[in-house]
């Protein structure tokens, strides 16, 4: 490439996507009636531009485009069901809160209060019935325990009949 | 943008399924010239086709007409494209070797059958394209395949003319380097 290339160069690229002024044009046209290098430039980028076109170009001829806007069709017609989570996307989209984000925080106070609340809900009572007081009561005809629980406010009383005579032994 | 179009955009904000139709009969074969030149395969571009439309009739309604419709529209099928390549991850770099060169395979190499060769080069094509970075690659297809002018490209691309030319130049020097015995092989035949 000759020294007088370095401003032609600059253009070259230019003139060839047409984006050059009359002006520049005439510079660039001038330059390449002399300058094999320049010339050889722009056939390596006119050789480019057709590999990459020409190919496009008969994909786009052989096509047949209907069926394709048949599944456009069917796709927006399956975007268009709504499922629980657009559902609920679209009930968000339309509530002020939603634009100011506020629902962010409030979920994740809700969140937490129910991290809170849950474990008291579902908590065991214990299986031990607190204080109690048992009372034993013998007589000659019957004996009688009580049971006595203060917490759980039960009273179980057992009636056991008096011992039975021993059969003598015979 | 015509009365007539902006007039379709108005009704399919409006989700009117009809003027979808008419944007898709105007621009489909663009949409798929832009999606075919990035994928270089049929079955994926009709694909990307359908994925634009549906994303367009979603979307349509953040248009706001401060741009040109089409540059919009461009720019929603480049990004799907693109995407799609790193979905599928079909731009497989294994046949590249470090030089950046391609290793061509014994037979292909002997064949003399012309239609062969062609599919080869459009292999060839894939790769260098899957080599090159997205926004290279998307000015390329956008200048080479849609013919868009730098004003439009920066507009489709959200970016300056000057770095529309930097990607340009960058791009089209990395892929004469890739497929440099196929430019040679065009310019001579």
């Amino acid at each position: 490439m000759k020294d007088s290339c370095s401003s032609a160069s600059k253009l070259l690229e230019k003139y060839f996507d047409q984006e050059v002024t009359n002006e520049e044009r005439s510079l660039v046209e001038a330059h390449l009636l002399d300058c094999p290098a320049c010339q050889d430039e722009l056939k390596l980028m006119e050789g480019l531009r057709d590999m990459i076109r020409t190919p496009v170009e008969e994909a786009v001829q052989k096509e047949d485009f209907p069926w394709v806007w048949q599944k456009i069709e069917r796709g927006i017609q399956l975007e268009k069901r709504p499922n629980w989570w657009k559902s609920l996307r679209s009930w968000l989209d339309i509530t002020p809160l939603h634009k100011r984000r506020v629902w962010i925080p409030a979920i994740a106070a809700i969140a937490i209060l129910i991290l809170i609340v849950t474990p008291l809900l579902f908590k065991k009572t214990s299986s031990y019935p607190g204080p109690f007081v048992v009372e034993y009561v013998e007589s000659q005809t019957n004996n009688v325990m009580v049971y006595e629980s203060e917490k759980s406010k039960v009273t179980v009383i057992w009636l056991f009949e008096g011992p039975e005579m021993e059969s003598p032994a015979s | 943008m015509n009365q007539e179009e902006a007039e379709w955009i108005s009704r399919c904000q409006q989700g009117d399924q009809d003027a979808l139709r008419k944007i898709f009969d105007r621009y489909h074969k663009k949409v798929y010239s832009i999606a075919y030149g990035v994928l270089r395969q049929r079955e994926d571009a009709l694909d990307v086709v359908q994925e634009v439309f549906i994303k367009l009739f979603r979307s349509i309604k953040n248009f706001e007409g401060k741009s040109h419709f089409y540059t919009y529209l461009y720019r929603v099928a480049m990004n799907t494209a693109i995407d799609y390549t790193r979905k599928v991850k079909k731009f497989s770099t294994s046949s590249i070797d470090e030089d950046g060169g391609f290793q061509l395979s014994d037979d292909v190499e002997k064949r003399p059958d012309r239609i062969l060769i062609h599919k080869e080069l459009e292999e060839r094509m894939k790769l260098a394209m899957g080599q090159l970075p997205a926004d290279q690659r998307a000015a390329i297809i956008f200048r080479e395949v849609e013919e868009l002018s730098y004003q439009e490209i920066a507009e489709a691309m959200g970016c300056s003319i000057g770095t529309v030319m930097s990607r340009l130049h960058y791009g089209r020097k990395k892929m004469q380097k890739l497929l440099k015995d196929y430019v040679k092989e065009e310019n001579k035949g």
